[in-house]
């Protein structure tokens, strides 16, 4: 069913590509490379029968790996296991209008329905075999620990093992090292469960092809923070946290090249991603992942537009191909969810300011103690230079606890006070 | 020439019609209803009526509430927070924070001295302490919402509900009854109660309200109980303004005078 809906979705973009070759189309190539790995994670209908995948039986698709947000993807992709975190797959099945049932599984079997959308989801999706099989799971203790419960319940249910990357809070050089050797054990576990050692030529032209990708998303940052913006506010949702998927990939450097190339050419043509641009938005947290109008309703009604979320900003530094374990562990501790709140807040402050934005919206995203337990202070860091923060109460993957009307009277009573203030 | 607002709340719908110089010319309020249409169609028979005009007389029209895209005729639709916030201040000029307590949500409005909105804050998508909450208690004590504003007098005060879900609050005010205890003391404990959840509203906007100017509109103002509660809460006077229910039409009414000139 799911590898039917990527198959579809894959040849309907593909078709709008071909339509007019000549354009950027970075949303639909974004969309595409999602739909591409999609439709890998689903490839097979079942584990493979053996970890050494070369010989008869040997199954279409290489490893896969369910993994935690902080995982060094890239180091994955150059071992050549097809991988995602968890939420990804929360997130695709509440985009793709399918999630109520897998929800409803995971509370009928006893998760508080209280708790994270995503993980219900995929805990639901699971019981339902409707989940990438995984050959191993690499799970990461940031962002949360309701996340890092969901890994283990997946090993368990899977009955494959599972590896834990321990992310430390700050960037001490102790720490680092620490999550360096990690990296390293992972490395170690990759191989023992897929039978293939890291090639070290390989790892490099990965690296590198990083390095371009993340070159590519600082200019994008840096061109997104024009007045007025060429971003709009669909146009680089979920942006940041889905491309490390594809970090080390060529997919990832196209995706990051069309977005480039094409807010460097509104830049130059004089057009910006929302007509008449009037507010200025960042937007906290993740977005809300199924089909709604709240973005292009605040478009067309207040001329408001999303132009930067809370992951879209470079916080790592290029990884050193000669010490690549050191950078990627760099990588992971730096991620704005990490750490105290306090550091967090200087992060939204700073965006706030590079982006001359005029208020944020925190959708508070139900069930999420990472993100709602520091709401209070965001909303009053960037109260401090100025911005007002609009909390809302929200779950970003359960469509059956959306009410759009009241959303609607939020959003429209902060934009009119935002509207007031010009 | 003349303005019309128009609050579509879940409960009630509501006009004002004012004139070219804000005068109020006629309010209605009438029951929503399930058709949005045929309750906006009597609320402004109603003023036009009183005011011996016809629709052609009217400039232009605001909505507000929940259903303000269903009105057709149109100038804007303008959200009841900031509708309630230009009201108020039109009948309260010195009001700081607004708390509006309506059929389905209540808010707490911030005011600045130019009148503009600062900050709100609302119910998250529970009913506990608004109109329909009250609703539920009254049928719970087979007294209607008229009576129930005034049932607190007398009451000694130790009576404490520990929900404010609406269904378990009514379970919890049946059990109440059942075991003898007077009608008084569960209003006076059903108004502490919806007034502890409103202040937690009040401070979001306004964590402290020293020297600051407290007022109060929709539906929920005429009940004198839940006042006298939020009054001792918030240790400050609340105003309440004569029909406290038409504040967010009147609101829209002066928007549509504003906009349109």
């Amino acid at each position: 069913m799911i590898s039917q809906y990527f198959d579809s979705l894959i040849s309907g973009i593909e078709a709008k590509i071909k339509e007019d070759p000549k354009a950027f189309h970075p949303r639909k190539k974004y969309t595409l490379e999602v739909a591409r790995l999609g439709k890998r994670l689903y490839a097979r209908e079942g584990p493979i029968a053996s970890p050494m995948l070369q010989g008869p039986g040997a199954l279409p698709t290489g490893p896969i790996a369910l993994c935690g947000v902080t995982t060094p993807f890239d180091l994955l992709n150059a071992m050549g296991v097809t991988s995602c975190f968890v939420e990804f797959i929360g997130a695709l099945l509440a985009s793709s209008g399918t999630v109520a049932p897998f929800l409803e599984k995971a509370e009928h079997s006893g998760y508080a329905s209280d708790s994270c959308g995503y993980h219900r989801a995929v805990l639901g999706a699971s019981q339902e075999g409707l989940m990438p099989h995984p050959d191993f799971l690499i799970a990461t203790s940031c962002p949360c620990s309701g996340g890092l419960a969901t890994m283990e319940n997946l090993a368990h249910h899977y009955k494959k093992d599972l590896f834990l990357l321990h992310i430390p809070q700050d960037l001490s050089k102790k720490n680092v090292d620490y999550l360096a050797r990690q990296i390293m054990e992972m490395e170690t576990f990759v191989t023992r469960h897929t039978g293939r050692p890291l090639d070290p030529d390989r790892l490099l032209k990965v690296i590198e092809k990083t390095n371009q990708a993340r070159e590519l998303m600082v200019e994008i940052y840096h061109l997104a923070q024009h007045i007025p913006s060429p971003n709009s506010g669909k146009e680089l949702g979920n942006f940041a946290i889905v491309m490390a998927l594809l970090l080390g990939t060529d997919a990832a450097i196209d995706v990051t090249r069309a977005y480039r190339d094409e807010f460097a050419a509104r830049l130059h043509a004089g057009s910006s991603g929302v007509p008449q641009e009037r507010l200025r938005l960042m937007w906290i947290q993740n977005r809300i992942q199924f089909k709604n109008s709240i973005i292009p309703d605040l478009e067309k009604n207040y001329q408001a537009s999303v132009i930067v979320d809370e992951l879209n900003s470079m916080t790592w530094d290029p990884i050193d191909p000669h010490d690549p374990y050191v950078g990627f562990a760099e990588r992971a501790i730096s991620i704005p969810f990490n750490g105290g709140v306090e550091r967090r807040v200087q992060h939204l402050k700073k965006l706030a300011q590079d982006y001359k934005i005029d208020g944020a919206i925190n959708p508070c995203h139900w069930g999420c103690r990472q993100g709602t337990g520091a709401r209070g202070l965001i909303e009053e860091g960037l109260k401090e230079i100025g911005v007002p923060v609009l909390n809302l109460e929200v779950d970003c993957v359960d469509t059956r606890n959306y009410a759009e009307g009241q959303l609607k009277t939020r959003l429209g009573a902060f934009f009119e006070m935002l509207h007031s203030r010009h | 020439m003349y303005y019309l607002g128009i609050d579509i709340g879940s409960l009630s719908c509501d006009a004002v019609l004012i004139d070219h110089e804000n005068k109020i010319m006629a309010s209605s309020v009438v029951p929503t209803g399930a058709q949005n249409r045929i309750a906006i169609e009597r609320a402004t028979q109603e003023v036009f009526k009183t005011a011996h005009i016809t629709p052609k007389d009217v400039k232009a029209t605001v909505s507000t509430g929940y259903g303000r895209d269903r009105v057709e005729e149109r100038l804007a639709a303008v959200t009841e927070i900031t509708c309630h916030a230009r009201g108020i201040r039109h009948l309260l000029p010195k009001t700081n924070v607004l708390i509006d307590i309506g059929g389905q949500d209540s808010k707490t409005i911030r005011i600045d001295d130019n009148s503009l909105v600062v900050d709100f804050a609302m119910n998250d998508k529970c009913a506990a302490g608004t109109g329909r909450f009250l609703e539920a208690m009254a049928r719970a004590l087979q007294v209607d919402i008229e009576e129930l504003a005034k049932l607190d007098h007398g009451a000694s005060g130790h009576v404490t509900l520990s929900s404010m879900c609406t269904v378990f609050a009514e379970s919890e005010v049946v059990s109440l009854i059942a075991d003898g205890i007077s009608p008084h003391e569960i209003v006076h404990g059903l108004n502490r109660a919806i007034a502890t959840r409103i202040l937690g509203l009040v401070h979001r906007v306004a964590p402290s309200i020293n020297g600051l100017s407290v007022a109060m509109s929709g539906g929920v103002a005429h009940n004198s109980g839940v006042i006298r509660a939020l009054s001792e809460g918030l240790n400050c006077e609340i105003l309440v303004p004569p029909r406290p229910d038409t504040v967010g039409a009147l609101g829209a009414a002066l928007i549509a005078r504003e906009r349109d000139s």
